[in-house]
């Protein structure tokens, strides 16, 4: 079973994503801030990570730079306001799965969770 | 480096006469340099894989699965980068060269430094010369 953590300082505004990602084989976690969550990452395993855009501690691309140093094997996505090509410049590097609209829909649950398994395919692949 | 591994992001077939990718995610073939003694001992080539958004830890699984010591790159991100540090693979960096014999010679004599966490592609660094 895959395992997500939702990170946002309001339930609230992950609440249709994480309904999207319970339709399938899917178990989702929370943390409230990005303090939490890299306690919880270091805890234990998660497949996707998927974070909003101001954690109140730190933005959400700050603690995705923080979760690489501490385990670059996780994978990230990220709630943004900024557009496309800004988003790219500003998180170059930090291999994003994917750029997700302010309180994303279910829809885009499904659209990550495909883009996921295509990444840990290949991983097997070469492993 | 006496003995070892060494991997190159390559254009084309790759080679020790090939040349070099500009950013290892994105090049057609991995060059390994294999080292015994200081001297090179065998050259070969592997594919790389596809390269999807968010799939920087594919080529570290692949490398690492090829039993890969040392990468030379021309610009790699962060993500990566750890990835590489996490597997014990030791990261290598020429910006300016895009033939692979000459920054393998250099590695083998010591001469070529690992990439700082300052030189990684984002936020205006890790600019990359070799195509």
């Amino acid at each position: 079973m895959l395992k997500i953590l939702l990170v946002s300082i309001d339930k609230t505004s992950m609440s249709a994503l994480k309904a999207g990602f319970e339709e399938h084989d899917v178990q989702t976690g929370w943390a409230e801030s990005g303090g939490d969550a890299l306690s919880m990452i270091a805890q234990r395993d998660f497949n996707l990570v998927v974070t909003d855009e101001n954690l109140g501690d730190m933005t959400g691309l700050e603690f995705i730079k923080n979760v690489v140093s501490q385990n670059p094997m996780v994978n990230c996505a990220a709630v943004s306001t900024l557009l496309p090509e800004d988003f790219h410049e500003a998180s170059e590097g930090l291999g994003i799965l994917m750029q997700l609209p302010v309180r994303p829909k279910p829809e885009y649950a499904k659209e990550l969770l495909e883009h996921l398994k295509s990444i840990l395919d290949l991983a097997i692949e070469t492993s | 480096m006496k003995n070892g591994r060494i991997a190159v992001p390559s254009n084309g077939k790759g080679g020790l006469e090939a040349t070099r990718s500009g950013h290892f995610g994105h090049c057609d073939v991995f060059t390994f340099i294999d080292v015994e003694n200081g001297a090179i001992k065998q050259i070969s080539t592997i594919d790389n894989q596809e390269h999807v958004q968010g799939g920087c830890m594919v080529p570290v699984n692949l490398l690492a699965s090829h039993n890969v010591n040392a990468l030379i790159v021309g610009g790699i991100g962060m993500r990566p980068l750890m990835g590489f540090q996490q597997a014990g693979i030791d990261v290598y960096h020429d910006s300016e060269r895009p033939e692979i014999k000459p920054v393998v010679e250099d590695l083998i004599a010591g001469k070529l430094s690992k990439i700082q966490e300052d030189q990684v592609c984002g936020g205006g660094g890790g600019q990359t010369k070799p195509a």
